[in-house]
């Protein structure tokens, strides 16, 4: 039978699911799994002034842990691979755009903070031997868009030991071990079902505000340093990991159109489901 | 002078000529002095095998990218195997969202 449970980390909710025989007690493994994102959220959280990544953005050079030398070199990985288009460089974008706070206190129209853009993409040293990384004057890092997946990846395997298993962060779900079929929320009835890998969701029907009377979101677009402009409303993308699912839908949903985003899904084999704002949903990548 | 003397002499006189020998060898005064002015052609000719051993770097670079780009596309196709991601009928188990 599938047991499951959920609980509030990282500013959404977690969920975990996991296959076991009837009779056997999964809460020391669903408590495991809560003190390990509790324990994460404490070293990549921007909003905690104490977190291992807010002492780094405030020195620029600092000696940290491995967990945040991995995640700060999947993410410039990323942005590599998406050519700039995924950045953890937009720390300062976003409290441009008024994400200064945890999305829960932002109130939803905010009269104009000035500039409303900033440049991203600053040099980003990571020295893996010494756990030592350097940012550029000037540079602070945002990983908001790959630590949830990043997060149900790492944590996925503690229940995995005892069966089939799926962590759902907030929408990034990581799942191996049977079929576990995940409904799409912005497109309607539509569920897609992922064996072992991730799947995850981009987008801009949640976290958005308004700032002087403008629209804002969270999805900056690190060539205009500002909230993206896209007749897109989510992309969901399916990969190996959670994290990299989440990397490919930001990137698909940066692409600048639901019809770039649908060809360039297509031309990858990347296998999507973008919703556009009126509505549309189209499969792409093979999505079948 | 004595035997032993003369002896000397000539041995002095051997090693001498050795280094002589050895000096005027080392000289190479069979290779030809180099010239003030270079061969054009043969300057043109340097110029253009410098540019094809570029050309050769950059093909084996560009070789070794492509090589690397089919690897990361295999293992994408074998990872999205294992992920398995189709639409399906099924009741759904959780939902996927804006994170």
């Amino acid at each position: 039978m599938t047991k499951g449970t959920s609980f509030e980390a990282m500013g959404t909710t977690f969920e975990l699911l996991l296959d076991v025989e009837n009779g056997i007690d999964v809460s020391p493994s669903f408590n495991a799994v809560e003190r390990e994102v509790r324990r994460l959220e404490r070293i990549l959280s921007r909003f905690d002034e104490g977190s291992e990544l807010s002492r780094l953005n405030r020195a620029g050079t600092l000696e940290v842990g491995p967990e945040l030398v991995e995640i700060v070199g999947r993410a410039l990985a990323a942005r590599t691979e998406t050519d700039g288009r995924f950045d953890p460089t937009v720390h300062d974008a976003l409290v441009a755009a008024g994400y200064d706070r945890p999305f829960a206190e932002i109130p939803a129209d905010q009269p104009a903070t000035g500039a409303d853009s900033c440049a991203c993409g600053g040099a980003v040293r990571v020295d893996v031997a010494s756990g030592r990384v350097d940012l550029e004057p000037g540079v602070r890092l945002d990983l908001g868009a790959i630590a949830k997946g990043w997060t149900a990846d790492r944590v996925l395997p503690i229940l995995a030991a005892h069966g089939p298993a799926l962590v759902n962060a907030g929408g990034d779900v990581a799942a191996c071990g049977r079929t576990w079929p995940i409904r799409i929320e912005a497109a309607g009835d539509l569920t897609v079902a992922i064996e072992c890998g991730g799947l995850a969701t981009s987008g801009v029907d949640r976290r958005r505000w308004r700032t002087g009377g403008t629209e804002r979101h969270h999805l900056i677009d690190p060539r205009t340093g500002t909230s993206a402009a896209t007749d897109l409303l989510t992309v969901t993308a399916a990969a190996e990991t959670a994290a990299d699912a989440e990397v490919l839908a930001t990137s698909l949903y940066l692409a600048g159109s639901i019809e770039r985003a649908a060809a360039e899904a297509d031309a990858r084999s990347f296998p999507a489901v973008l919703v556009a704002r009126d509505g549309d949903v189209v499969q792409a990548g093979g999505l079948r | 002078m004595t035997d032993h003397v003369l002896r000397l002499y000539a041995l002095a006189l051997a090693v001498l000529g050795f280094f002589v020998a050895w000096a005027a060898i080392a000289a190479e005064p069979w290779e030809p002095a180099s010239g003030p002015d270079p061969d054009p052609l043969t300057a043109e000719l340097d110029l253009y095998e410098q540019r094809l051993s570029r050309a050769a770097r950059l093909a084996q670079l560009l070789a070794e990218r492509r090589a690397e780009r089919a690897t990361a596309s295999g293992v994408q196709a074998r990872a999205l195997a294992a992920a398995a991601p189709r639409i399906v009928t099924l009741p759904p188990l959780t939902v996927t969202r804006t994170s």
